[in-house]
């Protein structure tokens, strides 16, 4: 193996050619690199190939990149994805179609709750859903059904995961116009898990999510107005709904838990001093 | 000599960029799901082998390069409207990766490489005293076998891994790839420099 050039790097008069091989920053280097993948226009590629004429370290790269592209293009064998991958796929994603009983704009509702920047957008005022201000008690039911029954099929059901009210609470800030009342239930059995920002019509709002046994319990927390206006089904599709005002704020917990024992999370919901 | 020609394109997940529009067909005229579904197969399905081939030089791993496609694919799926209409590979490989490293975090907390030691590592790889070899290529490619040579690329760190990869495997170009692993450009270009550096430096010292 010849010694390297390392101690004779930058010690030549620029402008000279070096046979000691520039720094992998060097931006000579990284237009060599940027000439070979075709990325450069042509004044700029013209004038590196100029320079690669010049100085021999820098056609020595090209040589070298050039030869471990040809290498990998002949040697690597390109997988596929597995068969029955994309079957997965499909049949997961169809699953999310479910449950038909809901009216097909609720699930884009849903889709939304997905993305803290997508509230945002929303909030802000950008407007392409067409959508009353003012939702009725039974659609705001069903949509939070509906984000319920999506958090479940996510990787996670919660944006942030956190037994800590003391995390969840801030993490709020700054999404949500006012931040939920957060309790610590987890002596009484129901932990929290953390939360998520849901989206009911153009109004992003916070959901806490907490765990009884395997089952999540989500409770979103609104501004009790008009356009979250309480009442409604105490079930949809199987799930549970409870629902109460307090302070100006609209809550309902929704779950697959048995409705008597989502009445008891309420009502320790509801009397805890557990709060941040 | 610049090479202003190479800049990110504002997308979903430029933060830099314009805000994500929303409009899609299925938005305004209230056929949400119907669409979704259309838009999903026509964005993400088409991908799913890069998807895969990504998630598996991620995680090192074909099962669970599958898990992770799975629920790439999910959180494609629910984020489909955000989807602003511009590279969709290279959208869907920005998710992907972003699912791969939440796993790895969660599954395999050793193997992730934090911001921190990131910094290190590229520090690391910018010192000078880089070994010069001047092998001729053509012997070298004789000699570098398949597996050698995944194996090599295996021992990259992630983010040079990924970069190569993305670059000289799946053949997006920069733009797309400072999109899909949510760099700038230039630090794509160093980290491909390096990668291709320090992949010839391995399979050098196979011999």
């Amino acid at each position: 193996m010849p010694p390297t050039g390392a101690t004779a790097e930058r010690s030549l008069p620029l402008g000279e050619p070096q046979m000691s091989r520039p720094k992998s920053d060097d931006s000579s280097v990284l237009l060599v690199h940027a000439y070979l993948d075709g990325e450069l226009d042509p004044a700029n590629a013209l004038s590196v190939a100029q320079q690669m004429g010049q100085e021999p370290a820098l056609a020595a790269e090209a040589e070298h990149v050039r030869g471990l592209q040809n290498l990998i293009r002949d040697r690597l064998p390109i997988e596929e994805a597995p068969p029955g991958l994309r079957a997965r796929i499909e049949s997961r994603i169809g699953t999310t179609r479910q449950p038909r009983a809901t009216p097909s704009w609720m699930h884009s509702w849903g889709a939304l709750a997905a993305s803290i920047a997508v509230a945002a957008v929303l909030a802000s005022g950008s407007t392409w859903l067409v959508a009353s201000s003012q939702q009725k008690p039974v659609q705001v039911a069903e949509l939070l059904v509906s984000d319920h029954i999506r958090s479940l099929m996510a990787p996670e059901p919660v944006d942030v995961v956190s037994s800590d009210r003391h995390t969840v609470k801030p993490w709020f800030n700054g999404r949500i116009a006012n931040s939920p009342r957060v309790v610590d239930l987890a002596k009484d059995d129901f932990p929290l898990v953390g939360g998520r920002v849901d989206v009911i019509g153009r109004t992003p709002v916070a959901t806490l999510v907490y765990r009884r046994a395997k089952h999540l319990i989500s409770l979103t927390a609104a501004p009790a107005d008009d356009a979250f206006a309480i009442g409604g089904p105490n079930s949809i599709n199987g799930y549970n709904i409870v629902r109460w005002t307090e302070n100006g704020v609209a809550y309902w917990a929704v779950s697959d838990v048995e409705a008597k024992e989502l009445e008891t999370f309420a009502q320790l919901f509801r009397t805890s001093r557990n709060e941040l | 000599m610049s090479i202003t020609p190479l800049r990110p394109r504002a997308g979903a997940n430029s933060s830099d960029g314009p805000p994500v529009r929303l409009v899609t067909p299925g938005a305004r005229n209230g056929a949400g799901m119907q669409d979704d579904n259309a838009i999903f197969r026509s964005v993400v399905m088409p991908h799913i082998d890069e998807a895969y081939r990504l998630a598996r030089w991620l995680t090192a791993n074909g099962t669970d390069a599958e898990d992770v496609v799975q629920d790439a694919s999910l959180r494609a799926f629910r984020a489909i409207r955000s989807y602003a209409g511009g590279n969709p590979r290279a959208w869907l490989l920005s998710i992907v990766r972003n699912t791969a490293y939440s796993w790895l975090r969660k599954n395999r907390p050793a193997t992730i490489v934090s911001v921190d030691d990131l910094e290190a590592v590229e520090r690391e790889h910018a010192k000078p005293g880089e070994n010069q070899d001047d092998t001729p290529e053509a012997s070298l490619i004789a000699k570098v076998d398949a597996e050698q040579l995944r194996a090599a690329i295996a021992k990259l760190p992630a983010p040079f891994r990924e970069t190569l990869v993305l670059r000289d495997i799946e053949g997006l170009d920069y733009r797309e790839i400072a999109e899909a692993t949510e760099v700038p450009i230039g630090t794509v270009m160093s980290r491909l420099a390096r990668a291709r550096r320090r992949l010839l430096e391995m399979l050098r010292q196979n011999d």
